[in-house]
C-alpha cells in the first residue's frame, strides 16, 4: 500500500493555492491524476519524487517511510526507488540510447537488463544513436526504459505522451501498459486524455485547485451520471453549428468525427473544446460487414 | 634582440591560470547557476568586479593587502614563506583574480542553460549531485568549458597593469610579453617590440579562431 | 432532450434484457433497456430515475394513438412552435410537463397544428434511456 499525504502552497496563475491531498493506492495499482493544468498534478509527483519539497507531508511506500515532516524524515530522490518519466523526455544529450540505460545501472546490477529492457521497447537498431537523432516516440520509449533499469517500487509519468501523434501515443501506451503487467510496477500517471484514463488505469484521481475532487474507477467516475444507453462514447466538441431549428454538434471521438443533432438547450452550456459523452440507445445503431 | 624569456614566461602564466580558474570556476560557476542564496548577487558582482574596474585598482589593492609590511602579507611570509609581491606566485594569484569573470561567465551560463531536468533524471535515477555534475552537466556544456579556457588563457595572456603594479620587470620571473613589449618602446626598440606583438597577436588570433571554429561546428560541417 | 423525473414502478428482466416501466406523475412509461438489475445498482422498485428521449423521437398524433404498436402515450396541449425550412420545433405542456418534439415542417403543415390544440405524443420503447 502506498499511503501520499502532501500540503503544498503552490503559486498558481491566478494567486497562490494550497495543494492537499491524502490518498492510497494500492501495490501494483495502475492510476492516473486527471485534471486541467495548473491543478497541481506535477507537484505531486515531483513531491512524490522528492524533487520538490512539502510543507506538510507523508509518503509511506510499501512500509517504508519517504516523507513525514512531523518526525524530520526526508529521503533523498536518489534512495527513492522510483521510475520517473518527465514530459520532455529528460534524456541525456550526451549518451547513446544504451549509454543513458546503463548510466541509470545500480553499482553491481546486472548489465542483462539493460539488454532486456531494449528488446522490449524495440530500440535494438538505435541503441548507438545519440538523442537528437531519435523521433519523439523512440525519445519516450527510451525514457521509458531508463526509468526501469532500476527495478523501481513505483513509475510516474508526467504526461507523457502529450507530444506524439494519435498512432504513437497509441503504441505507446501498449508499451507503458506491458511494462507496467511485466514488472508489477505501481504505476501513477498524469494524463488529461479520457480515451487513454479509461484505456490504462484502475483508478482514477481527479483534481481540481490542489484537491482531489473525485476518484474511483474511470468509467464511473467520467459518466457519472449512469445513463442506459449501452452505445456510449466518450468525447471532445470540436464544433457547434445552428442549422434551422436544431444544431449539429461534431464531436472527436477518438480518431473519428461524429455528428449529433441537438436541441437548443443541450447546447446552451457546451463550448468547443469541452468533454461529453455521446450516448444513443443500443436499439438504433446498424451494424454492417466491411468487406 | 629578441629574448624568448618574456613569451615563455606569458605561456605559462597563462596555462598555469587558466588551469587553476578551471578547477575553481566549475564550483564557483555551479553554485551560482544553481543556488538560491541571497549571498549569489554579491558574488556575482564580486565575479565580475575585474571587467569594469582599470586593472591597476587590482593591482594596486593586491599590492597594499599583500606587501611583507601588511599583516596578511607578512603573515603568508613568516609562516608559508610566500612571497607573492614582485614574484611569479604574484602574478598568477593577480591573473586569477583578473581573468575569473572570464572563465566564469561562460560556464555560470552553459549550466543555466542546460534544462534542470536532465539533472533531475539523473537523480530519480539514483545518482549523486557530484556523478551528476561530471557524468551529466559537464560534459553537455563543452562548448562553453572551452570557451571560458580559450577566454580566460587569452586574456591572461594580454594582461599588463596588474601584472606591472604586482609583479614589475623582473627577468624570467615577472616579465612577461605584454611588459616586454612596453620595455622595448620605451628603449626606442620598436623591431623588437614588434616581433613580440607580432607573436602575441599571431598566438591569440589562432587560439580564438579554433575556438570559433569548433564552437561554431564549421569543422563538423566540413569534416562530414 | 426531453428529461423526466419519475419513480420506478416494475421491472420485467430476461436475459440481458429488462422492460421498465416508470411511474412520471401517475402517468406510466415504458423503456427496453440493455442492463438488468444485476448489472446496474439504479434499476430497483421505487427508485428514482430520469425518463431520457430525444425530441428527434417523439411523435405526434391528433388521434389517441391507440391502433399504434407504441406503449408510451402522453396527451397535452400545444404550447409553443417554432417553424424551420425542414424541420419544426413544438412544445407540448401534459401532465408530465413540457415536452418538445421536432418534426418536418412538411408533416406540420398537412396536420395543420395549431396552438392550444390537443394532440396526444409518443415515444416507442427502445428510444427510451433512463439517467440517475
Amino acid at each position: 500500500m502506498i499511503h501520499i499525504a502532501l500540503q503544498k502552497q503552490l503559486i498558481a496563475t491566478n494567486g497562490v493555492m494550497l495543494l492537499d491531498i491524502d490518498i492510497e493506492i494500492k501495490e501494483g495499482d495502475f492510476v492516473t491524476l486527471y485534471g486541467d493544468s495548473g491543478a497541481g498534478k506535477t507537484s505531486i509527483l515531483r513531491m512524490i519524487a522528492g524533487l520538490m519539497t512539502a510543507d506538510k507531508g507523508y509518503v509511506k511506500v510499501n512500509d517504508r517511510i519517504w516523507l513525514d515532516t512531523k518526525n524530520k524524515i526526508y529521503v533523498k530522490p536518489q534512495q527513492r526507488r522510483i521510475g520517473y518519466v518527465f514530459q520532455e523526455y529528460a534524456l541525456f544529450p550526451n549518451m547513446t540510447v544504451k549509454e543513458n540505460l546503463l548510466f541509470a545501472l545500480e553499482k553491481g546490477q546486472d548489465k542483462q537488463i539493460v539488454n532486456e529492457l531494449i528488446e522490449l521497447v524495440e530500440l535494438g537498431e538505435l541503441k548507438n544513436r545519440k538523442p537528437d537523432k531519435l523521433s519523439g516516440g523512440q525519445k519516450q520509449r527510451v525514457a521509458l526504459a531508463r526509468a526501469l533499469v532500476r527495478k523501481p517500487e513505483i513509475l510516474m509519468l508526467d504526461e507523457p505522451l502529450s507530444a506524439l501523434d494519435h498512432s504513437m501515443r497509441s503504441r505507446l501506451q501498449d508499451y507503458i501498459l506491458k511494462m507496467h503487467k511485466q514488472f508489477n510496477l505501481t504505476t501513477i500517471l498524469i494524463s488529461h486524455e479520457i480515451g487513454e484514463v479509461i484505456k490504462m488505469c484502475d483508478n482514477i484521481f481527479v483534481i481540481e485547485n490542489g484537491r482531489i475532487i473525485k476518484q474511483g474507477n474511470p468509467i464511473d467516475v467520467f459518466t457519472s451520471k449512469q445513463v442506459s444507453g449501452k452505445f456510449q462514447f466518450s468525447g471532445e466538441i470540436v464544433e457547434v453549428k445552428r442549422e434551422g431549428i436544431i444544431y449539429v454538434v461534431t464531436v472527436l471521438i477518438g480518431a473519428n468525427f461524429v455528428k449529433i443533432v441537438a436541441d437548443k438547450s443541450d447546447v446552451k452550456t457546451m463550448t468547443v473544446g469541452d468533454k461529453i459523452i455521446v450516448a444513443s440507445k443500443a436499439f438504433n445503431p446498424l451494424l454492417q460487414k466491411i468487406n | 634582440m629578441m629574448d624568448w624569456q618574456p613569451l615563455l614566461l606569458t605561456f605559462k602564466l597563462a596555462l598555469i591560470t587558466t588551469f587553476l580558474l578551471l578547477i575553481i570556476s566549475i564550483p564557483l560557476s555551479y553554485w551560482l547557476a544553481y543556488t538560491k542564496s541571497r549571498l549569489k548577487p554579491i558574488l556575482e558582482t564580486l565575479v565580475s568586479m575585474p571587467l569594469v574596474l582599470p586593472p591597476t585598482v587590482l593591482g594596486f589593492y593586491l599590492l597594499v593587502t599583500l606587501s611583507p609590511s601588511s599583516s596578511l602579507g607578512g603573515w603568508l611570509n613568516d609562516h608559508l614563506g610566500l612571497q607573492f609581491i614582485f614574484s611569479f606566485q604574484g602574478l598568477v594569484l593577480a591573473s586569477v583574480i583578473y581573468s575569473l569573470p572570464f572563465m566564469v561567465h561562460p560556464i555560470q551560463a552553459g549550466f543555466s542553460n542546460l534544462n534542470i531536468t536532465i539533472m533531475e533524471a539523473s537523480y530519480v535515477l539514483g545518482k549523486s549531485k557530484i556523478v551528476t555534475l561530471f557524468k551529466i552537466l559537464i560534459p553537455n556544456i563543452k562548448p562553453s568549458l572551452l570557451t571560458g579556457i580559450v577566454l580566460a588563457f587569452a586574456h591572461t595572456i594580454g594582461e599588463f597593469g596588474v601584472v606591472l603594479m604586482i609583479g614589475g620587470n623582473i627577468p624570467g620571473e615577472t616579465k612577461v610579453a605584454s611588459i616586454a613589449i612596453y620595455d622595448e618602446v620605451e628603449a626606442l626598440n620598436y623591431d623588437t617590440a614588434n616581433m613580440y606583438s607580432l607573436i602575441l597577436f599571431a598566438i591569440t588570433f589562432s587560439i580564438l579562431l579554433v575556438v570559433y571554429i569548433v564552437n561554431g561546428g564549421y569543422l563538423k560541417r566540413f569534416w562530414k | 432532450m426531453n428529461t423526466l423525473e419519475g419513480k420506478i414502478a416494475s421491472i420485467k428482466t430476461n436475459g440481458s434484457l429488462s422492460l421498465v416501466t416508470i411511474n412520471v406523475n401517475d402517468i406510466l412509461f415504458q423503456a427496453m433497456i440493455i442492463e438488468t438489475p444485476d448489472t446496474v445498482s439504479y434499476l430497483k422498485k421505487t427508485n428514482p430515475v430520469k425518463v431520457v428521449f430525444k425530441e428527434t423521437e417523439v411523435i405526434i398524433s391528433k388521434g389517441d394513438g391507440c391502433e399504434l404498436s407504441i406503449p408510451n402515450k402522453v396527451t397535452g396541449n400545444i404550447s409553443t412552435i417554432e417553424k424551420g425550412v425542414l424541420l419544426s420545433k413544438i412544445i407540448i405542456s401534459t401532465a408530465v410537463g413540457d415536452i418538445s418534439a421536432i418534426i418536418t415542417s412538411d408533416a406540420m403543415n398537412e396536420m395543420i397544428l395549431q396552438i392550444e390544440e390537443e394532440v396526444t405524443i409518443l415515444i416507442k420503447t427502445t428510444e427510451i434511456m433512463l439517467s440517475q
